[in-house]
Order: structure tokens, then C-alpha cells, then sequence
């Protein structure tokens, strides 16, 4: 860090402490695991960047989805997502889980994930290079200092619509298996 | 050679079976639906003890669905393909777990996938799939873009 960051950082401490301790939960169910580990092992070295990947969700907030999600892993990325604390950041990794990608004719893949949880950054590319993962996280720099990351808070607004969307394709059970939800439809 | 011993042993017990030999190592049994419990039984006699996979085919145009065991030896490794037809509109058939038990997951599979049901087989439980209303998603008459439009297009 040199001088002048100094003084931005005494400005928004909370910001700065954010921005260099993104605490990664990645998510390699679908494909795209290959690309982790060169990320974040000697070759491109993630904790330059301050980005650890973490053993719980509880403890991490950035939340790393690579490749296809399927129906069974859509259920547990929602409640991975509801365990993070905030302020928490979900980037979709690949281009599977924008749009469905390859699989989009699948019965059993999701085609936008947006619409289960809401992300922050999508990264493009079937798969994209692992520089791809740092200039995501360079990009999340900028938008928490210009206070545009706002997705958990989205969460929290937008709750109904987001477990409308859930109860739909995972079915009633798994709503009513999170404390504190009811099911819409009867 | 032992590929053709196995072929004369399994056409002289069993007249209706069709036994081919394509390749070394390869047996390929077509019998009616009937005989199929009592060949694998005496099958993993004759050393068949390793049941590696069972799969389902779908022949929509003639209304059947194509039941594949792969059953290999472990002295020889001899590959045997065991495949039988039954009734696509009513698909009732005799489980093979009291032979096999691991089959159980197998058959488990194919009931989710076609919609097969398995007679004597305990477990035929959802395994896969989440919150599926639908036919059985690996029928041919099953759509499977009009659904992934239908279920994750919405808005």
C-alpha cells in the first residue's frame, strides 16, 4: 500500500478491511475445480490479493460458484448463501450459470442463477482463466469503494420474489426446511 | 476357445436364447423376457460373479424398453451382455437382487429414469431427482427443452 491509500484507508477503515479480506467459499460442484487450485497455490498466488479460500461458509464472504449448478446443488447454494455473514459477494463463474450455457436444454440444470440468489459479478468464458478470477476480485474493489455491491442487501428486499423462484424449481419441502419461511403455494 | 464353450452351454439349456460371439473376450445372450432370471442365476454359477452395470434402452417406435446386464468373470474377464425386451406401456419386471444385491441401486436408477418398476426390489425410492413431477425424464417422448423452458424461463 503506498501513502495515498493510506489516507483513503483511515477514511473507510471498514472498507479497506473489507476489500483486502475477501474470504472465499468456492463452490466447484459443477466443473471449473481445475481452475481453483492453480489460483490459489504458488502459480498465481490468490493471497496477494487477500483472497483465502475458507473452510465454512459462516466464516467467508465472497462466494465463488463455479460451472453448471445443477437442481440438487442449486438447494445447497442457497442455504451456503444464507449461512454467509454480511456483507457477502457472490460471483458465478463460467458462463453455465449465467444463461444454462451447454446445458440449457438440461431437465435437470438451472439456466439463470440470478434468479435464485443474487450475484454480484458474473465472469464469462467456458472456462475462463484464472486471471479471470483476479480481475473479478480487482473489479470488487472498486465497487465496494464506490459502495455499489449490493446484493445482500438486495437478498434482504427482495426476499419474496427470490423464494418464490426457489420454491419453484426445489419444491415446498425444502422451504419450509429453512427456519423462519413459509411456503406460497398451498 | 472359451468364448464358444460359454455360447454351447448357455444354447443348450436355454433353446430360446440367441448367443453371439462379436469379438474375443465378448458374448452378447438376446433371450425372451421369461428365461432372463434363471440364465444370470446360472450364469454367476458358470463364474459370473461380478454384475458391473444395468441400463435401459428405450425403442419408442416399437413400444419396448431394452434391459442390458453386463456380467464379466473375474478368472477369464469375459464381458457377457444379457438383454431381454419388455412391454414399454406397462414396465413390470423381476428384480435381480436376490442374486446381485448391489443391483438394488442399479434398478433404483432405471425406475426413477424410465419408470421401470422392479418386483421384489424393496427400495425403489426418489434417488435423483428434486421435486419431479413429470414422466420419467429418459423416456424419448419426453421433452426435455420444452420442460427447461417451462421450469427455469420463467420470470
Amino acid at each position: 500500500m503506498d501513502r495515498a491509500d493510506i489516507k483513503k484507508a483511515l477514511k473507510d477503515p471498514h472498507k479497506w478491511g473489507e476489500k483486502y479480506s475477501l474470504w472465499v467459499t468456492y463452490f466447484c460442484t459443477g466443473c471449473g475445480i481445475i481452475e481453483i487450485p492453480p489460483v490459489i497455490t504458488s502459480r498465481w498466488d490468490a493471497e496477494r490479493f487477500g483472497v483465502i479460500p475458507m473452510a465454512t461458509p459462516r466464516q467467508a464472504n465472497l462466494f465463488l460458484i463455479t460451472g453448471y449448478v445443477s437442481v440438487k446443488t442449486l438447494g445447497y447454494i442457497v442455504t451456503t448463501y444464507d449461512q454467509m455473514p454480511d456483507p457477502k459477494y457472490a460471483v458465478a463463474f463460467g458462463s453455465c450459470p449465467i444463461d444454462g450455457g451447454l446445458y440449457y436444454t438440461s431437465y435437470n440444470t438451472i439456466n439463470h442463477l440470478d434468479r435464485y440468489i443474487p450475484i454480484d459479478g458474473w465472469i464469462a468464458g467456458c472456462m475462463p482463466r484464472p486471471e479471470a478470477i483476479f480481475i473479478a476480485v480487482t473489479k470488487l474493489w472498486k465497487m465496494i469503494d464506490g459502495e455499489m455491491v449490493d446484493g445482500y442487501k438486495r437478498y434482504k428486499e427482495n426476499i419474496e420474489y427470490y423464494r418464490k423462484n426457489q420454491e419453484r424449481v426445489l419444491g415446498k419441502e425444502f422451504i419450509e426446511s429453512i427456519p423462519g419461511s413459509v411456503a406460497v403455494t398451498a | 476357445m472359451i468364448e464358444e464353450t460359454i455360447r454351447q452351454e448357455i444354447e443348450q439349456r436355454y433353446e430360446s436364447c440367441l448367443v453371439t460371439v462379436p469379438r474375443e473376450k465378448r458374448v452378447i445372450v438376446t433371450l425372451p423376457k421369461d428365461s432372463l432370471f434363471s440364465l444370470i442365476a446360472f450364469m454367476k454359477e458358470q463364474g459370473f460373479q461380478h454384475l458391473s452395470f444395468i441400463t435401459c434402452v428405450d425403442w419408442l417406435e416399437e413400444s419396448e424398453f431394452e434391459l442390458l446386464y453386463h456380467l464379466a468373470t473375474y478368472q477369464d474377464g469375459i464381458h457377457a451382455i444379457v438383454k431381454t425386451r419388455i412391454d414399454r406401456t406397462n414396465p413390470t419386471y423381476l428384480s435381480i437382487v436376490p442374486l446381485f444385491e448391489h443391483a438394488q441401486t442399479y434398478e433404483r436408477e432405471i425406475h426413477e429414469m424410465f419408470g421401470v418398476e422392479f418386483v421384489g426390489n424393496n427400495r425403489l425410492t426418489p434417488f435423483l431427482l428434486t421435486n419431479w413431477q413429470e414422466i420419467p425424464p429418459m423416456r424419448k417422448d419426453f421433452d426435455t427443452k420444452e420442460y427447461s423452458e417451462r421450469t427455469f424461463e420463467h420470470e
